[in-house]
């Protein structure tokens, strides 16, 4: 069930059906070495297991085989200006076990080659401003302190 | 029709078989119903005779017409590989209200799947940007995917609504009411069902106590209501003198704006006040 509010289930009644689940997961890198066929989740605090899998299985289309889930204790960090210490939130954490023969490893999401070029791009647009400057003082060579709005 | 219907809590095994069949066959139909409509609009396709059994191998100018779902699985939790290391995503807008009520309800359950994937994307995109140190880029389309998801809940729920009060002239929405707590403060309590009724329900009643009762309780309820009556008359004092101020300093002041602005001043009465007598060379 979502976080709305449903009418209560009775022993007997027609299963409830969600049209429109508000749940969100979020696949998260593994904090300890897993098995290829483990796949590490957070998700909405209210998700049971069954919840895991209809949401995995119905909305992903992804096979699987067993959810285990834990409750991760948020951390209590101090403030470092004024010392008071504060809880982060709690986690749920879920591990989702494919089946055997499917494997998954968390990819690489912030390529080191792409991270060159960005840095370069950066640069290019620092020597973009330089020229442009230049070009601005060497424009107005002739009449020192005039504003920069006066001529096109 | 491709109907995701998620179930809660007490699967039943062959309920739940019977109907994964049923969603398996429903989206064969919708392949094979996107195979004629595709056939039918593409506009680059030349028509040449070719027969049923060469029609597996892409013969026309167009994209190959793809009959099997894309199955991405794990991977609809990542961006787009292209987008991955990137500073600058270009992204739209939002999905509006009026966009969505012109809809179909089938649209927009459709729709809803696509933003909960979108969030769920995002979420992940966040969560790995800040365990590996790094920027996300444009944060902004979270709070996109959010309005958009809140639009259409919006259209979702005053559908339902409108539906609810033509067939039972109720609004169906979930009942509540306002009722004080022990210390005599309002307050919106959303009410729901139970599976006992109320005077056996301990946990319940202990839980929530409505009403209030008792000196201390009336007491206080004296001095907070002193207190809100203050802020109200230091309020009411504050603009009539900012009013009083105004007509004192400026000879040409639009009476008419002055009272659009501060509706509870009584300028008629302000005028024959002290200080709003003018303080400026008269003309």
């Amino acid at each position: 069930m979502s976080t709305r509010w449903y009418p209560i289930y009775q022993k007997g009644n027609p299963q409830l059906r969600i049209f429109l689940p508000n749940f969100w997961m979020k696949l998260v890198a593994p904090d300890f070495r897993q098995p290829e066929s483990v796949v590490q989740f957070h998700c909405s605090m209210e998700m049971t297991k069954t919840d895991i899998q209809n949401y995995l299985t119905k909305i992903y289309n992804i096979d699987i085989v067993k959810v285990r889930t834990r409750i991760a204790l948020g951390r209590f960090v101090k403030e470092p200006q004024r010392q008071y210490i504060m809880k982060l939130d709690d986690v749920k954490v879920a591990y989702v076990t494919l089946p055997k023969d499917q494997k998954f490893t968390f990819p690489d999401l912030f390529p080191k080659d792409k991270k060159n070029t960005t840095i370069k791009d950066g640069e290019k647009s620092l020597e973009d401003m330089k020229n442009s400057f230049k070009n601005y003082l060497d424009r107005n060579k002739e009449r020192p302190g005039m504003p920069n709005w006066y001529t096109i | 029709m491709f109907v995701i219907v998620f179930s809660r809590g007490t699967a039943n095994g062959a309920k739940m078989a019977s109907l994964a069949k049923v969603v398996n066959i429903s989206r064969a139909i919708n392949n094979v119903s996107q195979l004629f409509t595709n056939l039918t609009i593409s506009p680059s396709i030349k028509c040449t005779s070719v027969l049923v059994s060469q029609l597996r191998v892409p013969r026309y100018g167009c994209a190959y017409v793809h009959t099997t779902p894309r199955r991405r699985a794990l991977m609809e939790f990542f961006d787009d590989a292209k987008n991955w290391g990137e500073f600058d995503i270009k992204v739209g807008r939002a999905w509006r209200k009026d966009e969505l009520r012109i809809k179909s309800n089938e649209d927009l359950h459709k729709l809803w799947f696509v933003l909960l994937k979108e969030r769920n994307m995002l979420l992940t995109m966040e969560h790995a940007a800040k365990k590996d140190l790094e920027i996300f880029p444009n944060p902004e389309r979270k709070y996109k995917v959010e309005e958009s998801m809140s639009n259409l809940e919006t259209v979702v729920r005053e559908r339902n609504k409108a539906y609810h009060l033509l067939e039972t002239g109720e609004d169906g929405e979930r009942p509540g009411k306002l009722v004080h707590n022990q210390l005599g403060m309002m307050y919106y309590y959303r009410m729901c069902e139970h599976t006992i009724p109320k005077f056996m329900n301990n946990k319940w009643r202990q839980k929530y106590k409505f009403g209030y009762s008792g000196n201390a309780v009336h007491k206080f309820r004296k001095l907070y209501r002193e207190k809100l009556w203050n802020e109200k008359r230091k309020a009411r004092n504050r603009d009539r003198n900012h009013v009083m101020h105004l007509m004192k300093r400026f000879p040409n002041l639009d009476l008419e704006a002055v009272k659009e602005q501060y509706p509870d001043v009584d300028i008629e009465n302000l005028k024959s006040q002290k200080k709003a007598r003018g303080h400026f060379v008269p003309q």
